[in-house]
């Protein structure tokens, strides 16, 4: 025993920590084959391509999402150029700004709340509904209307800005959020005053979702009340197909302002 | 001498571990949730995703030919106010700073339901690509939102009477479709308020009104 004691001492710090890190290396890779193996037993003929499409969907999206943030935002450079134009311009480059800031196409921080929506911990019982104890499309867009009615000035839920066309849906107990699959757990991010939280846990239907929600399916509710929230700007179209805008704003002239500088 | 070796071989170890622990840590986050769901949840799934990939497709088409016109403006030194004026209505009437008008539907509602049902048809009406929407007159824009028992919703302070009427602008057969498709909302309200009648018409031209609330934040500040 003493020999062996020994030699266990005698082995140098470095092989022990190379032995760690290859055990757990081995352990990973181990996880990493396990978690495809039933993934693919478990898959349809049918499925596994359904799979693939709304991962490739997915990704293909979130580049498009960031090719229209980068084109606004080439835009909106170019019309700063511009800016040594009439008054008019100026004027509408900075009704144009504001309007781009209220309509959520402009990412923004402030003080506000987080909400975490995760799924419930508690066994389903044998007679329950496993849906039940997932937070949902439903549990999402309730905090969200709540938040609002709490006065939040902006919202977006993980990576999502929410805005005047966005819908929150449930899809076989996943949530899509702007069309973008969401995976949980839910954060619902609000920029609003330092009254928001205080109103929300006082709304009777705030007290009635955690009631119904956490309380009943034990679906999980965190917060957190931060200086500074962030949110995303919206990344999706604004293309009108079958309305027209109503009146301008400005009843200004519709004109081109001519060339700009000295004669 | 012989510790440098060993140390390589560490750093190269606890790399490749790194890279996995992010690979596995990843993998769970996404692929997940999506395998557990059932082959028509994910062609759904699938088709929303779609839809939403097309319409940025057009968005960004629409971005690059905006941005050309500016481009080839400022080089001629020309700061032409038609483009922006033009960019600026596209924003107001998106967000509900200005009315807008065309083809769509008409949901009437006649019977007493609570604001979470009405909020249930206005979600179905934006996932249909409904273009606006307003509520008994009252433009529905962030921070708008129908509240109340059964009988007693309000929408922005504004009491809806009976019947309740949800005007959107958007495709009137794919709105229509939607929201009166089997399992989808009016079936479900259908059987949790049995007295209610719920009728959807599509309609050539609807006006949505331009919204009264102010929508620029007062705390939230632009991050560049």
């Amino acid at each position: 025993m003493t020999a062996l004691g020994a030699r266990i001492r005698g082995i140098p710090s470095w092989q022990v920590t190379l032995g760690a890190a290859l055990l757990a290396l081995g352990f990973l890779i181990a996880a990493q084959l396990a978690s495809e193996g039933p993934r693919i037993r478990y898959t349809s003929l049918e499925r596994t391509p359904l799979v693939e499409a709304a991962v490739d969907l997915q990704a293909q999206q979130e580049r498009l999402k960031q090719q229209v943030l980068d084109l606004r935002a080439s835009i909106q450079d170019l019309e700063a150029a511009g800016q040594g134009g009439t008054q008019l311009t100026r004027d509408l480059n900075d009704q144009l700004q504001r309007a781009r800031i209220a309509a959520g196409l402009v990412a923004l921080g402030g003080p506000g709340v987080v909400i975490r929506l995760k799924d419930s911990a508690v066994p389903v019982p044998q007679d329950g509904n496993s849906r039940d104890y997932l937070a949902s499309g439903q549990d999402v867009l309730a905090v969200v209307e709540e938040l609002w009615l709490a006065g939040a000035e902006g919202v977006a839920v993980n990576g999502e800005r929410v805005t005047t066309s966005t819908a929150v849906v449930d899809i076989g107990g996943s949530v899509l959020v702007n069309s973008a699959y969401l995976a949980p757990p839910y954060d619902v991010r609000a920029i609003g005053p330092a009254t928001m939280y205080d109103r929300l846990l006082t709304s009777p239907g705030f007290i009635d979702f955690v009631r119904t929600r956490a309380e009943t399916f034990g679906i999980g509710v965190e917060y957190a009340v931060l200086d500074q929230v962030d949110l995303p700007a919206y990344a999706g179209s604004l293309n009108l197909r079958y309305g027209r805008v109503g009146a301008s704003p400005t009843p200004a002239a519709e004109a081109s302002d001519g060339p700009t500088g000295t004669p | 001498m012989r510790r440098r070796p060993a140390q390589l071989a560490l750093t190269a170890v606890l790399f490749v571990l790194g890279v996995l622990a992010v690979a596995q840590f990843n993998g769970q986050g996404a692929g997940q949730g999506l395998s557990e769901l059932s082959v028509s949840d994910l062609t759904e799934l699938v088709a929303n995703v779609t839809t939403r990939n097309n319409q940025l497709r057009d968005e960004i088409a629409t971005l690059e030919r905006q941005r050309e016109t500016i481009a080839g403006a400022v080089q001629r030194g020309d700061t032409s106010s038609a483009q922006i004026r033009s960019d600026l209505n596209r924003v107001l009437g998106w967000s509900g700073v200005l009315p807008v008008t065309g083809a769509g539907v008409r949901v009437t509602v006649s019977g007493p339901i609570p604001g979470d049902a009405v909020e249930l048809l206005l979600n179905e009406l934006r996932n249909a690509g409904s273009e606006a929407v307003a509520i008994g007159g009252v433009r529905i824009v962030p921070g708008v939102v129908a509240t109340g028992p059964a009988g007693a919703v309000v929408v922005r302070g504004v009491p809806l009477g009976d019947p309740v009427v949800l005007t959107a602008v958007g495709q009137p057969q794919v709105l229509a479709g939607s929201v009166g498709r089997a399992g989808g909302p009016i079936a479900q309200l259908s059987a949790r308020f049995p007295d209610v009648v719920i009728s959807v018409v599509a309609v050539d031209l609807v006006t949505v009104p331009a919204t009264d609330r102010d929508l620029t934040p007062e705390l939230g500040r632009p991050r560049l």
